[in-house]
């Protein structure tokens, strides 16, 4: 029902005592409000005039309104918090995303980290608007009205303290086979419930295989299933509300019985049975309320659960082990006993398992294997994305557990499979190691990466907005803008590439070769591929396979002996022509 | 008004509340009698004991409205009951028809997906559109009627004592259900719409930070990172909260109504009803009937609030039009008769406004021949094949079977080509289904039997539920080369002699990219297919090579002819095979 985690939120306990204050003085305006309607009617009931019943009607009027203006400051306040409170959550999940990003990402997945940051904390909003008021109103206003109760009539108060546990009880009976009825039919329901999307997504192939037409019966044969099964399930699903519903109808019907007959007996007069009837519904009111919402409280939480378990992830890495330095042809990086496994949904990624590497200066090393070999993953933690279980690691001489290090990561250039465009113009694009570049070094970055030519086609030049929203550009334009950036980014003397020409076709890559060679330059280039012609470009080559290095040499002497490289060459060629 | 003018041309909300009217009144008046139940319960209570008071010498006279108050105690959650399972059955039925109106209406437009594919997850939000017209029904129309019926019901019955009253009491009611939640639309609207604009733009950001984390790291550029977002942020909260101060002062102004309701009724009751004793036993009957009610009324403006979301779904729905396809008279082209397929200077641009794709491009393709077709990105490569199939008409040239215009044989389009796409679609069913969808006639062991050839065998029977498991959404059960290899197995059920290949090896590490293009040269061999593809790997299975850049054919030729011949093309084999 309620996160224990919710207290150490801060401002949340003296959000609780304000709301406790509020709702006990609701509680009491409630009470007068029911009081001094009873008053009215019984003056008019006895036929007394009009002025008999100005008093408490303007009583009444003064209470009801009071009521309400004190329902208005109760959602303020806890509309205040709840958006502050879940907007401090979503910049600690931000922030967090940015101290173990990568990383997280990796085992948490990508989507499902923008869904939790933007609709899962609209559901947690939500949840701390209703469950603290909702919560409170449960457990202050009933108490009182029944103490009140008790008072005018104690038959009645007796008869209303009975109904609620009984309330309860059947709300859990009905609700858990409510819950085993949809259990069992989850999956197929599922499924039925996505297959008109899926129809939908599916349409083109429908229509390649000449079905399409023909499925459109299908369409609603089982869409109607559909409505089927989930009339089945909602008859018993609202059998929960509806018990609600008829104990607490049926209890206000049997008290108004009760106390018809308690007056004909002349055991009390007709106000406090009067006033007893009109509480009575503000009696069940309060639990009426946190039923209703219930589903969207349980959604709430569930985000929150999840928001949390992210938060509570271990962000300990020594950041700034590594005093600066600069990168040159005699620096060199030590790796030895370097271990890593993936927990959570990519625990079926390969493990890593290095025994020792070598690198040094401006050498251009080529990382190849099979996919599934490990070797986005090697060159993922060499750029200190992932941080290892364990790891001998020496940058010129500084021992280090993990390369996520600030003044490494501040001399390297990274270049994924897909590129990452943001959603802002090439220029910013570009100078996004290098915010503070002028015009022109970004321009001369740009023609470096022979990106000129393209960017003179384009309306806004280099005002261009790209990315999400932005206008879409080809694989091949968006890898010369990583490119650029590189270029730009001339104090950053390691490049980290993760075959960046994959997707692309093979003139575009034919063209790309000349700028990337040219880059290559005074650089420490580690560059993870499959594409075999790069080979020939490399110093060093270090062959993956199953997590560990299964060879690493120069080209010659690999291609010398039929090892691992040889044979995976020649998978890769497959036949020749 | 905007409200008025979304439903002025509206042909996917109004039509469809004729629709099962039986199940929709009744629903309506299941809605009406709970409310009708709750007032009368607080109406007959309240005159139990008023009468009860009156110490009635013999108890049966208070026996009537006892059972009374029984009735509407008991008949109050069984209507509700009723009410919620009838308007979900009569919403879920509409549904179907909705959704099969949605589909044919898609279907009828096959350049609907070449236009719409980059516009992002179009057929997502198409889908959510019909649950917005769901919610629209459940959340906003029925509670809407079920409330004014109950005002001019409670305004005439009132108006049957005293006209004037009536009248006065409807002129209040009028504004808690209609004047307040129409002005709260109106002033609403422009925000709701605000905020949604906001939150799109806050979407792309998160986006941008969450997928670009790596170089936000690499960069250092941590406070650029946290603040990227917080503009929209604030924006959104401001915007946010003037909404939520609007909804709480909207709805004290409805209580403060809602309490100027109950005084009157006071008054009124005080001043008509205190004759007699037996009038007076009435009293408190009528004023604590009208509490009940404030249920119904006054989340009618709630309902409305959600009116703009709404409004772009209908909207959308709306701006769909079903296509007139207007082909020429059909001829049945029978599979085995097919010889030569011909593109005859064909030109083709989307409109007049965009670039020329296609420009005058010719190509014989004769019975059993392979074609490679290769050239940069954003080429018209996949244009080239939806023309072929005639999804798409050329602007000058044109396409022929046999000397047959493409468009002439759409009728059996299927019996003559085959596709085989980038990323194929599966469907969220079992294998079997998915294989079978190429020829429905086909046995279980024909289909097992393409599994085989398509190398699937070993590991189809190697999972626990065979030929019987689920493929997941959009195939996710299986890798990349797995789902390319059973639309393959589909490919050969539907047993079509020529077999368009859109790329279907992107994305696929080089030796599961051998082993695919094997295999499918390998079960293809009879066939006649024409294959785009981006690089040269498996280019030895093809009969000709062709190169086109954004002008024109820029070479041409069998492989080994080629790799003799040109030296650009003995550059880009060398490259790709890394010789």
């Amino acid at each position: 029902m309620i996160d224990k985690r919710l207290f150490r939120l801060p401002g949340t306990k003296k959000l609780l005592l304000m709301l406790a204050g509020l709702t006990l003085l609701q509680a009491f305006v409630i009470l007068f409000q029911g009081k001094y309607l009873a008053e009215a009617l019984v003056n008019s009931w006895e036929q007394k005039p009009l002025q008999s019943i100005i008093k408490p009607m303007i009583l009444f009027a003064i209470v009801f309104m009071l009521r309400h203006i004190f329902t208005l400051i109760n959602t303020k306040i806890v509309e205040g918090y709840a958006s502050k409170t879940s907007e401090q959550i979503r910049s600690q999940l931000l922030e967090k995303v940015y101290t173990s990003g990568p990383e997280m990402i990796s085992d948490v997945g990508s989507g499902n980290l923008v869904t939790s940051s933007l609709d899962g904390i609209d559901l947690i909003e939500n949840y701390f608007k209703l469950i603290f008021t909702k919560l409170m109103d449960m457990c202050l206003i009933p108490p009182v009205l029944l103490i009140y109760i008790y008072m005018q009539n104690i038959a009645s108060g007796i008869t209303l303290t009975i109904i609620v546990p009984l309330v309860i009880l059947f709300m859990i009976i009905l609700g858990l086979a409510a819950q085993a009825k949809a259990d069992s039919q989850y999956k197929q329901y599922t499924i039925l419930s996505n297959h008109f999307l899926d129809a939908l997504r599916g349409l083109p192939t429908l229509k390649m295989l000449g079905l399409s037409k023909r499925y459109a019966k299908n369409i609603y044969t089982v869409s109607d299933e559909y409505r089927r099964r989930t009339m089945n399930t909602l008859r018993i699903a609202i059998l929960s509300t509806f018990a609600l519903d008829w104990l607490t109808t049926l209890g206000i019907a049997i008290l108004a019985v009760f106390l018809g007959l308690g007056l004909i007996n002349n055991s009390f007069p007709l106000f406090p049975a009067l006033v007893t009837l009109i509480l009575a519904p503000e009696y069940f009111l309060p639990l009426r309320n946190f039923s209703n919402d219930y589903h969207a409280t349980l959604n709430g939480k569930n985000a929150l659960g999840s928001i949390f378990e992210i938060l509570d992830r271990p962000t300990t890495t020594k950041e700034n082990q590594l005093r600066d330095f600069n990168w040159d042809n005699n620096s060199q990086i030590t790796i030895d006993n370097l271990k890593f496994s993936y927990q959570g949904t990519a625990q079926n990624e390969v493990s890593l398992d290095i025994d020792s590497l070598k690198l040094s200066g401006y050498q251009k090393i080529g990382v190849i294997g099979k996919s599934g070999s490990g070797k986005t993953t090697l060159i993922r933690t060499i750029g200190g994305f992932i941080k290892p279980d364990s790891a001998e690691i020496a940058i010129d001489n500084q021992k280090l557990d993990s390369f996520k290090q600030k003044n490494w990561q501040n001399k390297l250039t990274f270049l994924p499979q897909s590129p990452y465009l943001f959603s802002a113009s090439i220029a910013e694009n570009i100078a996004f190691y290098r915010p503070d570049a002028t015009k022109d070094q970004i321009e001369s970055a740009a023609k470096s990466a022979g990106l000129l030519e393209f960017i003179a086609t384009l309306k806004d030049g280099f005002n261009t907005k790209i990315g999400e929203g932005g206008r879409g550009i080809s694989g091949g334009q968006q890898q010369r803008i990583m490119l650029a950036r590189a270029f730009l980014a001339d104090d950053r003397h390691v490049l980290i590439f993760d075959e960046p020409t994959a997707h692309l076709d093979i003139e575009t890559e034919y063209a790309l070769k000349q700028p990337m060679e040219e880059l290559f330059k005074n650089h420490l280039v580690i560059f993870a591929t499959h594409r075999l012609h790069w080979i020939k470009e490399m110093d060093y080559v270090i062959v993956m396979d199953n997590g560990q290095i299964a060879e690493q040499g120069t080209p010659e002497e690999l291609s010398r002996h039929n090892g691992a490289f040889e044979q995976l060459i020649t998978n890769m060629r497959g036949e020749q022509m | 008004m905007n409200f008025f003018k979304t439903f002025k041309h509206d042909s996917w909300v109004k039509p469809y509340i004729k629709q099962y009217k039986g199940l929709l009144i009744t629903a309506l008046l299941l809605g009406l009698f709970t409310s009708f139940c709750a007032a009368a319960l607080m109406f007959t209570s309240g005159y139990t004991i008023d009468k009860a008071a009156t110490h009635p010498v013999n108890i049966l006279l208070i026996y009537v409205p006892i059972l009374l108050t029984r009735a509407f105690g008991i008949g109050r959650p069984v209507f509700k009951y009723l009410e919620r399972l009838k308007s979900h059955n009569w919403v879920l039925r509409v549904t179907s028809d909705l959704r099969t109106r949605l589909y044919k209406t898609l279907e009828s437009d096959a350049t609907f997906f070449n236009e719409h594919h980059k516009t992002g997850d179009i057929m997502g939000l198409l889908s959510e559109d019909i649950s917005h017209l769901q919610n629209l029904y459940l959340r906003t129309i029925f509670p809407a009627v079920i409330s004014y019926l109950l005002t001019i019901i409670a305004s005439i019955a009132l108006g049957v004592f005293n006209p004037s009253f009536g009248f006065f009491v409807f002129l209040l009611l009028f504004i808690e259900v209609f004047l307040v939640p129409l002005f709260s639309v109106s002033v609403e609207s422009a925000r709701r719409a605000y905020q949604k604009e906001v939150k799109s733009d806050l979407y792309v950001q998160l986006t941008d930070n969450i997928l670009g984390v790596d170089d936000w790291i690499i960069s250092g550029r941590k406070s650029d990172f946290q603040n990227l977002t917080s503009q929209n942020i604030q924006n959104l909260d401001q915007s946010k909260n003037k909404s939520k101060a609007f909804r709480r002062n909207r709805d004290l102004l409805l209580q403060l109504i809602f309490a100027a309701i109950v005084v009157c009724f006071l008054i009124f009751t005080n001043l008509t009803m205190t004759n007699n004793q037996e009038q007076a036993n009435f009293v408190s009957a009528v004023v604590l009937a009208i509490f009940p009610l404030s249920d119904s009324l006054i989340p009618v403006s709630q309902g409305f609030e959600e009116w703009p979301l709404y409004k772009d779904s209908i909207n959308r729905l709306n701006t769909l039009k079903p296509v007139k396809n207007q082909l020429p008279e059909q001829v049945n082209l029978p599979a085995a008769d097919f010889k030569e397929l011909n593109l005859e200077h064909v030109s083709f641009e989307y409109n007049t406004d965009s670039p020329i794709l296609i420009k005058d491009f010719s190509q014989t393709i004769t019975r059993g021949e392979k074609l490679a077709l290769l050239g940069p990105s954003g080429i018209g490569k996949t244009t080239i094949l939806q023309l072929i199939l005639g999804d798409l008409t050329p602007t000058k040239g044109q396409i022929t079977i046999n000397n047959l215009g493409i468009d002439q044989i759409q009728v059996n389009r299927e019996k003559i080509f085959s596709v085989l796409n980038q990323k194929p679609f599966l469907f969220n069913t079992t294998l079997m289904n998915n294989v079978r969808l190429g020829n429905e006639n086909r046995s279980d062991s024909e289909v097992k039997k393409a599994l085989e050839r398509v190398g699937l065998k070993k590991l189809v029977e190697s999972l626990p539920d065979k030929y019987e498991t689920l493929v997941g959404e959009n195939g996710s059960r299986f890798s990349g080369g797995e789902q390319e290899r059973i639309a393959l197995a589909r490919i050969l059920l539907q047993d079509a002699p020529i077999v368009l290949l859109d790329e279907p090896t992107v994305g696929l590490d080089p030796i599961t990219e051998n082993d695919l293009l094997e295999t499918i040269f390998e079960v293809l061999k009879n066939k006649t297919i024409i294959w785009v593809t981006h690089h040269l790997q498996g280019v030895k299975h093809v009969d000709k090579v062709v190169f086109i850049n954004d002008e024109s054919i820029e070479m041409q030729g069998s492989p080994q002819e080629l790799y003799k011949t040109n030296q650009h093309f003995k550059e880009l084999y060398q490259m790709d095979q890394g010789l």
